[in-house]
């Protein structure tokens, strides 16, 4: 028997070359099809830079030409969320997945693919609408409106300035959701005939009845625990006890344990979960 | 499923699953527990396990309404509803191998388990209805309705019989147990019980602890079953109630009685009440 004499470990030489898989699609509602494509390897590499040699080359291994492949990206520092994608089977950002560390996950190839709970747009591009339309239906926000000086806010303690800073970091990414057993995708396609405006209120009222996920249940619960955003506590309440609500959840946890921002999510759901239980107890008295 | 189900379904929501949550425990896993401990009094011999028994048969005639009012109604709206919410999502511990993702694909799949396990279970032992005319020609055609209240021990050894249904019992029992502990675990966070990260990994060690406690408990109970001497448990239970009947403590009802086949011809089994057992 041969065995490598030298004392060299196996180390990850260098590969001249970078093997990628894409799942692409040419358009909302089109099927999708993988293609192989490969970059010369370079140090220091993440997804996006990767991508970009992709689209340049616009060439696939087999040295067909084809259309470039499409993917989104904005901040590149893990603070936008635009670039999530499903990377060798587990959803992050590209903009933060270095090669190199992907390569010693798996050595011959990386693959990619767009997030499967979202329409996709094209290729890598996907839709977040529902979980932007779900923000808006929870009211994640501090209600001041007007222009008149209402004077300083009121003052959180310490504590809750703690407690509420992580649950603020939410980048509205989609990891949570994708990652999710229980958010299932929800594809409103267009029909015949019908203006933006329709197609707009059709998709806002489709998504309402999906669940909402953890992000929105998490910003919820985060703007109910701040003085002047819990004026609104109730009308947020009713969102998370309607339907598609935080009863949807079956406490998988995969949400916390995919969140780049490590946000406690299961700790938000637990405590929406308890605000459930009061709220619906005072509906059921206070009637 | 119709469209106007889903919506009933969907607009109620939230009602419709704290209903599921809460029937899980109560009254279904309280019921659980409690039967389970029951059963395992068996350890103790038939006639500790037939006191038991005729306790609960002590409610006579109201048995049947609380059997059905209690257990299996509230049983079978969890296990619908159960079936509705497996249904709503999908799992992916292919993808995601964290362990509380496994907790969450093992629920529903110890839930399906469940259902097929316990129908056949009554469906084996106590035969779903009380008709004769079920009895007589749907159940113990087939071999189920095998239970006799007031031959406890001996009837549920000789329905035990074999190794196939040891093993369906096994199966049976523990998965009804994770399904009950896990759930516990889940409930308290539907229900805000415990929300921090650290009251979620305690209540999960404390759910885990009590798992495997009532997973004792189930197995031997089971356990006792299989091992019983059958005509040892029938000699005792015999003499058990007559002395039962006599003191009015159990209403006499053959139907709940063990009878053996006509063909053997043996009547000492079917002491009548007059006759004097004990001596
Ligand atoms: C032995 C009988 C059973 C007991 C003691 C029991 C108990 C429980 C408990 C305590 C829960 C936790 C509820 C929560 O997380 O809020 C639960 C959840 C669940 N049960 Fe059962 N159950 C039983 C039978 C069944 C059956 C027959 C099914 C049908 C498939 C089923 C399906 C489910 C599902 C899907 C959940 C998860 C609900 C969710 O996470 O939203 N169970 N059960
Ligand atoms: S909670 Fe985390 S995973 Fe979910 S959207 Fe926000 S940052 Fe992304
Ligand atoms: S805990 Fe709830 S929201 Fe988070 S992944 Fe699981 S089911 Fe989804
Ligand atoms: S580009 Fe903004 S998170 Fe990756």
């Amino acid at each position: 028997m041969s065995s490598p004499t030298h004392a060299e470990p196996v180390v990850h030489a260098r590969p001249h070359k970078i093997n990628v898989r894409i799942l692409r699609q040419d358009g909302p509602g089109q099927p999708s099809y993988w293609e192989r494509h490969q970059v010369d390897y370079e140090e220091n590499m993440n997804i996006i830079s990767v991508l970009q040699r992709i689209a340049s080359q616009a060439m696939t291994v087999e040295g067909k030409k084809v259309t470039p492949v499409a993917w989104d990206c904005g901040c590149l520092e893990e603070v936008c969320g635009a670039c999530t994608m499903v990377i060798n089977g587990r959803v992050r950002q590209s903009c933060s997945a270095l090669v190199d560390r992907l390569l010693k996950e798996h050595a011959t190839e990386i693959e990619l693919r767009p997030m499967s709970k979202f329409p996709v747009i094209r290729d890598l591009m996907v839709d977040r609408k529902r979980m932007f339309e779900t923000l808006k239906r929870v009211e994640a926000w501090v209600p001041v409106d007007g222009y008149d000086d209402m004077g300083p806010g009121p003052k959180l303690s310490r504590a809750q300035q703690e407690e509420n800073y992580p649950l603020s970091e939410c980048m509205t990414c989609g990891c949570c959701v994708e990652a999710c057993p229980q958010y299932t995708k929800i594809e409103v396609h267009r029909r015949p005939g019908e203006t933006d405006d329709q197609y707009d209120q059709r998709k806002r009222e489709t998504y309402a009845q999906g669940f909402v996920g953890a992000a929105a249940i998490s910003q919820a619960v985060l703007f109910n625990s701040h003085p002047t955003g819990a004026n609104i506590a109730n009308e947020r309440m009713a969102v998370l006890t309607g339907t598609g609500g935080v009863q949807d959840c079956g406490n998988a946890q995969n949400c916390v344990a995919v969140c780049p921002k490590k946000i406690p999510l299961t700790r938000s759901i637990a405590r929406a979960g308890r605000a459930a239980t009061l709220y619906a107890l005072k509906r059921i008295f206070d009637h | 499923m119709n469209a106007t189900n889903a919506n009933f379904l969907t607009r109620h929501d939230f009602l419709i699953r704290r209903l599921h949550s809460l029937t899980g425990l109560v009254p279904v896993g309280c019921y659980m527990v409690v039967h389970l401990l029951v059963n395992s009094s068996l350890m103790n011999g038939p006639g500790a396990f037939q006191t038991n028994v005729n306790q609960i048969h002590s409610l006579g005639r109201a048995l049947p309404l609380v059997e059905w009012l209690f257990i299996f109604l509230p049983l079978i709206f969890h296990a619908v509803i159960g079936v509705w919410i497996i249904r709503s999502g999908k799992t992916n511990t292919d993808q995601y191998r964290y362990l509380n993702n496994w907790r969450y694909t093992l629920q529903r799949w110890t839930g399906v388990v469940a259902i097929i396990f316990i129908f056949f279970h009554v469906f084996h032992l106590h035969g779903w209805f009380h008709g004769e005319w079920w009895l007589e020609n749907v159940a113990r055609p087939w071999g189920m309705a095998n239970f006799k209240p007031y031959n406890a021990a001996s009837t549920l050894a000789t329905a035990l019989q074999g190794f196939l249904w040891p093993i369906f019992y096994f199966v049976g029992i523990v998965c009804c147990v994770f399904h009950l502990a896990n759930g516990i675990w889940t409930m308290g966070i539907t229900w805000g019980v415990w929300t921090s990260d650290r009251a979620q990994k305690g209540a999960s060690i404390v759910c885990c602890i009590g798992g495997i406690g009532l997973l004792i408990v189930g197995l031997s109970a089971l356990s006792a079953a299989i091992t019983t001497d059958v005509q040892q448990a029938r000699n005792v239970e015999d003499a058990m109630y007559k002395l039962r009947v006599d003191t009015g403590e159990i209403v006499d009802n053959p139907e709940k009685r063990y009878h053996a086949p006509e063909s053997l011809g043996d009547s000492t089994e079917e002491a009548s009440p007059d006759e004097d057992v004990s001596e």
